[in-house]
């Protein structure tokens, strides 16, 4: 029977329930369909490397004999080695794209994921396995042959297979953010397939080990320096992209839920303590039948109970299987896993359950008080709140307010909690909508940073391996271009080791370094340049001093920092030509930056990209972000009608008798209308002042997550601040226009006659 | 005949800011097994307070309350629940019918409180509202919701009906329906009936007549042969 008037009564008061409903879903929605997104990443990240196998250290080097890979094999911890050829070579189709060969000797760390085609043999000379993607762009298939050509040999292979590699889940080669899966691309052969076997040289060494701590230091030990980087699984670019990735979407699925899951909380505080308030007299009457004390406590927080959990049901079950599939298309676009499937976690079920607990628990707050006096108490008509004056009407100014201030200043002190639920509802409604705003913004700045004040060049044409001296004099004077250097370095300072990349420019003009507030400087000729980034993280100021080695060059460095500078998307150290020699070491240019549009074959060229490419590339990694902001905006706009309704309806239902009273006065509907809105716009206002810098905030905490490589600077521009301003009033006002039926249809008679 | 009621000098303090308010005042009386007894007096005399107290709905400052042998002074909440369930029948002035819930949903309510409940239906036709059975609150008549009332209070087959005002909202021809419905249910099935009432007509018909002034009792009649309702002139 209680069952009944529960349903009865939730009908009643349907805009509530269903906001309690609403909250209690989306937060758990979001946290389950980001939840199961990422978590199926990870998943199928985590099963790609076991399966595949993938090396936990990459030591790359000159060349490992039979001898070395013995005595690295005999380190303790580690469990096996295996050695491997990797270089590039230039398929002979399309625009010569750029292919890295592996030669592998037995292919048991670090394997190939073989989608189509026949698995991998390694006394094969004939066949390649081919990466699947770069197939894809070039329609080939199993079966066909391919041309390939490096250091100028040519030779033509059999693709036996198409696959994936776990290294290569994001492709970091080439300056396109975007992987351009037609430009770059993988292969894995056998080494009998290499043309001259007598020439073979493994240059890298595939490591298995339990633990890494420390591995570099015992190889170091027994290989004696004699190779030139050694890499950490988790310091290989795809890994610590992906992880980045996955790391921005984790926060973003917890930080959402949270403010959804306060809104469910207080929209159901405030609705369960008004039913609870004029359901007074019936739960005197349910005492006074001899209801037991628990068993009416029970009824009422079934209220909170049930709909936060059908709402906590729902959204756990539609959440996983919808969600992840929004995410999962413009992902795959620059991740390559085999799997792309949402996980489950028993988490879910967790904050599921706490969610639905913690709704049980507001309702059980909301009735508390009330079912603690005794029954006669209870069925006599709640007294009258104490009116005091609150201290403003003490003001000399209190009397020059007029009437419409003053009431809604009475109303808003003696309702605190009503009103600090609005503010909230709008500061976590203008929050979203700035940070989205930032979030779109700073995506957009980072572009024209990056490409039309940092690097002004049209084309990069990125130099072979062995390139000579004479081709990149020609190359220099065919593009009209400036030689610029670019590598990977690891830099110590203070007790810490860092991977970074290196820049260093030859009396550039098409490169334009910032300062720290992104005003044009030059790089240094008496030092080096840090990003601020890098800086951060290694806590370094100018007159620094730091170490650093460059991969592929034996030796440390000794250098000291006399600026620091800001760069939209490579962090590291930059220096001249100059500064560079005056290490002994010699300038070696890996690209040719122009500025003119460069296309063609090009003697010694390993790619061409243009501006353009890198823009379009920019703009489809911008797709994932606008998804996002598009969710964020839909979720503070549900957010704040949601909330501003329900506060409203509330203050609606307790002042109706006064509203009712002041149209028999002959006040009119629409300075009726413009109490409620008044009261609307100041909480707007205010919640809207605390939400911006809130905004700001969040977005400045999701820009740290985007990677290492960025620098992503969050600043909030005019135009978002009037767009959230309009948004956020717009949705006030419109929310108050929603009351002027009910306003004019307020019913003088009835309202003050259901005084029981 | 047995006792069924013994009030004790039972005193029920208020605390009104700084005064303190006597609503009953070192009372005393006793009410038979079977009896139709009338409270009576003027607005703020303590009538209600004594039904309260009587109805385990609120506790004395002192003395003792002692119900069909029983003292329920003292009762921890569960057991004074337990001894409203199972001994007490409320009406209210204002019926109290639960709004979202028909007549006859609010009378099976009573079957969640007590083991062996009347019929709802049965109840329904004793006040005879059976063809209403399905409507809300809202949809009857004061007079017709305050059967349901009764109907609701009888059904839970208790020792007493306890009814504060019962007619109060009530026009004098729908009152004396009301009363009649009362009456009724004390002489065919032998509930004892205690109404609290300003209603100076119940004097000539009640069994037993409680005159309380000023928290304190006045006077006590005892009528040996009661008038019958539609005697008495409404």
């Amino acid at each position: 029977m209680l069952t009944k008037k529960m349903l009865r009564d939730m009908g009643q008061h349907k805009t509530q329930m269903l906001s309690v409903f609403l909250m209690a879903f989306l937060a758990v929605f979001i946290y389950t369909g980001v939840g199961s997104e990422w978590r199926g990443i990870q998943n199928s990240a985590d099963n790609f490397y076991r399966e595949t196998n993938l090396a936990d250290a990459f030591l790359f080097g000159n060349g490992f004999s039979d001898e070395q890979a013995d005595i690295a094999a005999n380190i303790p911890g580690v469990s096996a080695v295996e050695r491997r050829l990797e270089l590039n070579a230039s398929a002979d189709i399309g625009n010569s794209p750029t292919l890295k060969l592996y030669f592998v000797e037995k292919n048991e760390i670090s394997k190939l994921y073989l989608v189509s085609g026949s698995a991998f043999d390694k006394e094969d000379a004939a066949g390649i396995w081919l990466d699947k993607r770069f197939a894809d762009a070039h329609s080939l298939s199993v079966g066909s042959e391919i041309s390939l050509s490096a250091n100028g040999i040519s030779i033509v292979k059999t693709i036996r297979g198409l696959i994936y590699s776990s290294e290569q889940v994001y492709r970091s080669e080439g300056d396109a953010l975007v992987p351009n899966f037609a430009n770059y691309g993988y292969a894995y052969l056998s080494a009998k397939a290499f043309p001259i076997p007598a020439a073979l040289i493994y240059n890298t060494l595939l490591i298995k080990a339990s633990d890494t701590a420390g591995l570099e230091d015992k190889i170091d030990g027994v290989l004696n320096g004699k190779y030139s980087v050694c890499l950490e699984r988790r310091n290989l670019p795809s890994v610590i992209m992906l992880t980045n990735e996955i790391q921005q979407h984790k926060m973003m699925g917890n930080i959402f839920p949270i403010v959804f899951l306060m809104i469910a909380l207080l929209t159901i505080m405030t609705t369960m303590t008004r039913i609870v308030d004029n359901q007074r007299t019936q739960i005197g009457t349910l005492k006074a039948l001899g209801f037991k004390k628990s068993v009416i406590t029970r009824h009422y927080i079934t209220y909170g109970f049930s709909l936060s959990l059908l709402g906590a049901a729902v959204g756990l079950i539609t959440g996983p299987i919808s969600l992840p599939y929004f995410f999962y298309p413009s992902m795959s676009s620059f991740y390559t896993l085999p799997e792309w499937e949402p996980a489950y976690a028993a988490a879910f079920l967790v904050v599921s359950g706490a969610s639905v607990a913690l709704c049980a628990c507001a309702s059980w707050l909301a009735c508390r008080n009330l079912l603690r006096n005794t029954p006669a108490d209870t069925l006599r008509p709640k007294s009258p709140k104490t009116f005091r004056h609150n201290r403003l009407e003490y003001v000399k100014l209190w009397r020059k307010l007029d009437f419409n201030a003053q009431w809604n200043i009475r109303d808003a002190t003696r309702n605190p909690i009503r009103s600090l639920m609005a503010i909230i509802g709008v500061f976590g409604c203008t929050g979203l909508v700035v940070c989205a705003l930032c979030m779109k913004d700073g995506m957009n700045d980072l572009k024209i940073w990056n490409y039309e004040i940092v690097n002004l060049y049209e084309s990069k044409i990125t130099l072979e391996e062995n390139v000579t001296q004479e081709q990149i004099e020609n190359i220099t004077a065919l593009v009209n271009g400036e030689p610029i250097m670019e590598s990977r370095v690891e830099i110590r300072a203070k007790g810490i080791k860092k991977s970074a990349s290196i820049l260093v420019t030859d009396n550039t003009t098409l490169i334009h370094p910032t300062d720290t507030n992104l005003n044009p400087t030059s790089f240094p000729n008496n030092g080096i340049a840090i990003t601020k980034k890098i800086a951060d993280v290694l806590n370094l100021n100018r007159g620094d001093s730091i170490k650093w080695h460059i991969y592929g060059y034996e030796g440390w460095q000794d250098g000291k920092i006399t600026a620091i500078y800001r760069d939209p998307d490579s962090q590291g150290i930059a220096m001249t030509k100059e500064h560079f020699e005056s290490f002994n070491m010699t300038f070696t240019p890996s690209a040719i930056i122009s500025p003119d549009e460069v296309s063609g074959d090009i003697d010694g060229a390993e790619s061409v990209l243009s501006s353009a490419e890198s823009v379009a590339g920019w703009d489809a990694l911008s797709e994932a972000l606008n998804i996002m902001t598009y969710l964020l905006l839909s979720a503070a706009a549900v957010l704040s009608v949601v909330v501003l309704y329900n506060l409203g309806l509330l203050s609606f239902i307790e002042t109706e008798r006064e509203m009712a009273t002041l149209k028999v006065i002959g006040l009119k509907s629409a300075k009726l209308r413009g109490l409620l809105l008044t009261q609307n716009l100041w909480f707007t206002a205010i919640g809207f002042v605390f939400g911006v810098p809130g905004g700001v905030r969040l977005a400045s905490i999701i820009a740290s997550f985007s990677g290492d490589e960025f620098d992503f600077p969050i600043s909030l521009r005019a135009p978002a601040l009037v767009t959230s301003l309009v948004f956020t009033f717009g949705l006030s006002v419109l929310v108050n226009l929603m009351f002027s039926r009910k306003i004019r249809r307020l019913n003088m008679v009835e309202s003050l006659k259901a005084m029981e | 005949m047995k006792e069924i009621v013994n009030f004790v000098a039972v005193t029920r303090e208020y605390n009104v800011g700084e005064h303190v308010l006597k609503a009953a005042d070192n009372i005393s009386f006793t009410v038979w097994d079977g009896e139709f007894a009338a409270i009576l007096g003027p607005s703020g005399a303590g009538k209600s307070t004594i039904l309260n107290l009587l109805g385990g709905m609120d506790t004395v400052t002192s003395g003792e309350i002692i119900v069909d042998g029983k003292n329920i002074v003292g009762l921890s909440d569960d057991k004074l629940t337990e001894y409203r369930a199972a001994n007490v029948g409320f009406v209210f002035q204002f019926y109290n019918l639960i709004p979202t819930l028909t007549a006859l949903e609010n009378i099976a309510l009573t079957g969640k409180v007590v083991k062996n409940p009347i019929d709802a239906m049965e109840a329904l036709d004793w006040v005879g509202l059976s063809d209403r059975a399905n409507h809300f609150p809202a949809q009857l008549s004061g007079g017709e919701q305050q059967r349901v009332s009764i109907a609701r209070a009888i059904a839970k087959n208790p020792t007493m009906l306890l009814c504060d005002e019962p007619t109060g909202a009530l026009d004098s021809e729908t009152g004396l329906t009301v009363l009649e419905v009362l009456r009724r249910m004390n002489r065919e099935r032998g509930k004892t009936v205690i109404i609290v009432t300003h209603n100076t007509a119940l004097e000539e018909t009640a069994d037993r007549v409680i005159r309380v002034k000023n928290g304190k009792i006045s006077k006590i009649t005892v009528n040996t042969a009661p008038k019958a309702l539609s005697e008495v002139n409404w």
